[in-house]
């Protein structure tokens, strides 16, 4: 494969990953899925209920991974030739909504199967609230699919980059690591800034407060719909961001670069991030100071 | 199931040595009637293969709920990826054992057996050496290896449609089937109880959703089998598939509707005194 | 097919099972660096990385197993890789984790600074280990601390580097044995799964990387990874290819 080409393909990897990231990041946001649903489930308990949905389906690097392995075997099982040697993009399309339905299901159990377990607190099972939701999570979670279907029917192509793992089994890899991503990034501006909206911008969540999230939106109750507004303004992106550098850089450096030098080049990105996040951490510790309530005789 | 119908009270558990029997023993016979017939000439009996995937991962799915009351401080999830991974390598063990004296009917009970070693080995670890301290801990992590061999054995024989560790290499790891048999069948494990985590959980309703997560593996694996062995016999496993799947998730809304109660609405504002 | 037997095999094959322990242990230790802060840490109330401690291991080291997977294929070629060859292949698998981590980090650096607006700071030290910086003003009232300081920075590419080897070493020592790239990597998440989550119950939730008093416990996770991948190195060393079985056609 000449060298144009092999770039051709890393860019359009990471675009796509770019967009994976960003609609796994919102997918997770309006379902409250991974940590910050810890505070959904405990706002009902400390006498908070509430019409946030609430999908634990798992964590989300299993539940990507599941999406992914299942969008490609189904690709896979419609690409072969015993069943209809359907074109790449047919298939992968067709792979990732069989995912969006099972994303769905997996939603509609756990919302429903989870507030039911809560009865006792008040809190309510909200049809509605399903009805509503479940079509914008299974359209974010199709979008997450198609592309990381996409991007590991790239990698794993013997005309193009010809990866030696299985289809399925690069897919399932990447699953659970744009879902590890997704977590560690984009939800924290959902647990921390968007569930506890109505506290003072600037700090954590004080752990005298848990619990209490925001359910009242600017007119009437809040539903989890809006979390895909707000999280879309700089959450999901940066998660996009995220996922796109890790599959861009690392495919870029062994596409560039052979033998040695590609472990060379790794480790120089990898210093430049040490070193850029230090910069990023002095900014962020001048620009802010030190909390005015902090009452300890250490010296800022 | 004892499962009762709408207004019933406080339904009798079933216990764990129950839920243990039942899924071992349809498992395992699920799964030779299944092989034995596909040898036979007979592929469209290879659903009784996912159906004994489909109680295994009830089995799992009981066991993670039993560990999974005392807080491991992880999380759920971690446990259904311990759980496959045990079962991954053990199932695995079993099929090319077989393969290697000649006879591979012995593969899913050799993995079983193996996968029970390796799950009291581990719980041992977990509870002597990091100290857990969890009573059921090396009780729950053999049940929950041994569903996960059961599970990866009867999803693979259904889409290999074959016992021999030479044909489910080439049909299901090397085509990379594996990959979505190895994170079903985790999820089918670990998702029944995360799903239900609360102080009103009931074990009927966590079982009921185990087997209608069960039957979505069994849905996929039935796709996948399509393209690897008859197309017919394929079919007809996805069709029973989602039949069960179908019944089990009416159950599941329907025991939602019983535990909510009150609280199962259409629509409507925050409760009365939340507002 | 009837030449391949268990014994002839476990002999044959010491060398990868010793590689696949000093894998595991590789994994184990390197699951302690990582700096997770769990739930809390996704609310900005605890430093470190706000995910559980498997999910980021599993997605960092598999990345960089899709990475050494490519790099064995490439020096494959050539003829089955000797020592030097696995080295190699192992040291593209860390960085490749490496990178997937650090990015991680710093993206998630900035969530807590632009999107929360907090500056990373750790409430387990009163003064950062590398920078000599001091945290406890920085700790917001309430919280254990938020975001990743350059302590912990380092100590998740540490982790990562170790988890990215450690599940490249035990593909290629499994590559040697069956010569599978499917059934190898397959088997590779299989076994790093168990040995990342073990080490997790040792951790018991949160930890921030080596400044982190939980970091004491690592000897009783190494001693447990190290029975558990004795056992999974016996056992799957003793999983044939495809082709020993069918006689190499």
């Amino acid at each position: 494969m000449d060298p144009a080409m092999g770039m051709g393909l890393v860019a359009l990897m990471g675009a796509a990953a770019t967009v994976a990231g960003c609609s796994e990041d919102l997918e997770s946001d309006i379902g409250s899925q991974s940590n910050p649903n810890s505070q959904v489930q405990l706002a009902a308990q400390v006498g908070y209920p509430h019409r946030i949905f609430n999908k634990a389906i798992s964590g989300e690097p299993p539940s990507n991974a599941m999406y992914c392995a299942v969008g490609a075997g189904v690709a896979m099982v419609l690409m072969s030739e015993s069943v209809m040697s359907a074109s790449p993009l047919i298939a992968i399309a067709i792979g990732a909504f069989v995912a969006a339905l099972l994303n769905g299901v997996f939603s509609t159990t756990s919302y429903l199967g989870r507030n039911a377990s809560q009865t006792r607190f008040n809190q309510y099972v909200y049809l509605d609230v399903l009805r509503n939701q479940i079509l914008s999570l299974m359209g974010h979670a199709y979008i997450t699919t198609f592309c990381i279907v996409l991007i590991s029917y790239v990698m794993w192509n013997q005309n193009l980059i010809g990866h030696p793992f299985p289809f399925p089994v690069i897919a399932l890899i990447w699953g659970l690591c744009v879902g590890a991503i997704g977590s560690s990034t984009g939800d924290v501006h959902y647990g921390a800034e968007r569930e506890f909206q109505d506290f003072k911008f600037g700090s954590g969540l004080n752990a005298a407060d848990s619990g209490n999230i925001t359910r009242f939106a600017e007119a009437g109750v809040r539903s989890s719909m809006d979390n895909a507004w707000f999280c879309s303004k700089f959450g999901g992106p940066a998660t996009g961001i995220a996922f796109g550098m890790v599959v861009f850089l690392d495919n870029w450096r062994s596409t560039a670069f052979s033998g040695w030098t590609a472990v060379v080049v790794g480790v120089v990105i990898v210093l430049v991030l040490v070193i850029y996040n230090r910069k990023v951490e002095t900014y962020a510790r001048k620009k802010y100071g030190p909390f005015p309530e902090y009452a300890g005789d250490i010296e800022a | 199931m004892s499962a009762g119908g709408p207004g019933g009270e406080a339904v009798s558990a079933e216990t764990a040595n129950q839920v243990d029997a039942k899924g071992i023993g349809v498992g395992l016979i699920g799964i030779y009637i299944a092989a034995i017939a596909a040898d036979a000439g007979i592929p469209y009996l290879i659903f009784l293969a996912g159906i004994g995937a489909v109680f295994a991962t009830k089995m799992g799915a009981d066991a993670v709920r039993r560990v999974c009351s005392y807080g491991i401080g992880t999380g759920v999830p971690s446990i259904g990826m311990l759980a496959l991974g045990m079962g991954l390598i053990s199932a695995m063990f079993g099929l090319a054992f077989g393969a290697m004296i000649g006879v591979s009917y012995v593969g899913p009970i050799v993995g079983l057996v193996v996968a029970l070693v390796i799950g009291f080995v581990v719980g041992t670890l977990a509870n002597k050496i990091i100290k857990l301290n969890i009573p059921v801990m090396e009780r729950c992590l053999m049940e929950i290896a041994g569903a996960g061999v059961l599970v990866m054995t009867g999803l693979s024989v259904m889409i290999a449609g074959s016992m021999d560790f030479v044909v489910i290499s080439e049909k299901v790891i090397v085509t990379g089937y594996i990959a979505p048999v190895f994170i079903l069948g985790a999820l089918g494990i670990l998702h029944p109880f995360n799903a239900s985590l609360g102080p009103d959980e009931t074990q009927d309703r966590t079982l009921v959703h185990a087997y209608s997560v069960g039957a979505i593996a069994m849905v996929i694996a039935g796709v996948c089998s399509i393209a690897v062995i008859d197309p017919i016999a394929g079919i007809i496993s996805t069709v029973v598939g989602l039949a069960i799947w179908y019944v089990t998730f009416m159950g599941f809304v329907k025991l939602v509707k019983r535990d909510a109660g009150a609280g199962y609405v259409g629509t409507g504002l925050l409760p009365p005194g939340a507002m | 097919m009837t030449d391949v037997t268990i014994v002839g095999m476990l002999m044959g094959n010491l060398p990868s099972i010793i590689g696949i322990i000093i894998g595991g242990l590789c994994i184990a230790v390197g699951v302690h660096f990582v700096p997770v802060g769990g739930a809390p840490a996704a609310m900005a109330q605890a430093t470190g990385i706000g995910t559980g401690t498997v999910q980021l291991a599993a997605g960092s080291g598999l990345t960089g197993l899709l990475a050494a997977g490519y790099m064995y294929m490439t020096l494959s070629a050539a003829g089955t890789p000797g020592i030097t060859e696995i080295v190699l292949i192992c040291a593209t698998g860390a960085v490749g984790a490496m990178i997937m981590i650090s990015v991680t980090m710093l993206v998630g650096n900035w969530v807590y600074i632009y999107g929360v607006g907090v500056p990373p700071a750790s409430a387990k030290k009163d003064y950062d280990p590398i920078t000599g910086d001091s945290q406890a003003p920085y700790v917001a009232a309430g919280t254990v601390g938020q975001g990743l300081p350059t302590v912990c920075f380092v100590c998740g590419t540490i982790g990562g580097f170790l988890g990215g080897l450690g599940g490249s070493l035990i593909y290629c020592m499994l590559m040697w044995v069956n010569g599978d790239p499917a059934i190898s990597s397959i088997f590779a998440i299989g076994v790093f799964l168990v040995n990342a989550v073990l080490p997790s119950y040792n951790i018991q939730g949160t930890i921030e990387g080596f400044h982190d008093p939980k970091f004491k416990r690592v000897p009783k996770a190494i001693l447990a990874c190290f029975i558990a991948s004795l056992l999974y190195g016996i056992i799957a060393v003793t999983i044939p290819g495809i082709a020993m079985l069918t006689g190499g056609s």
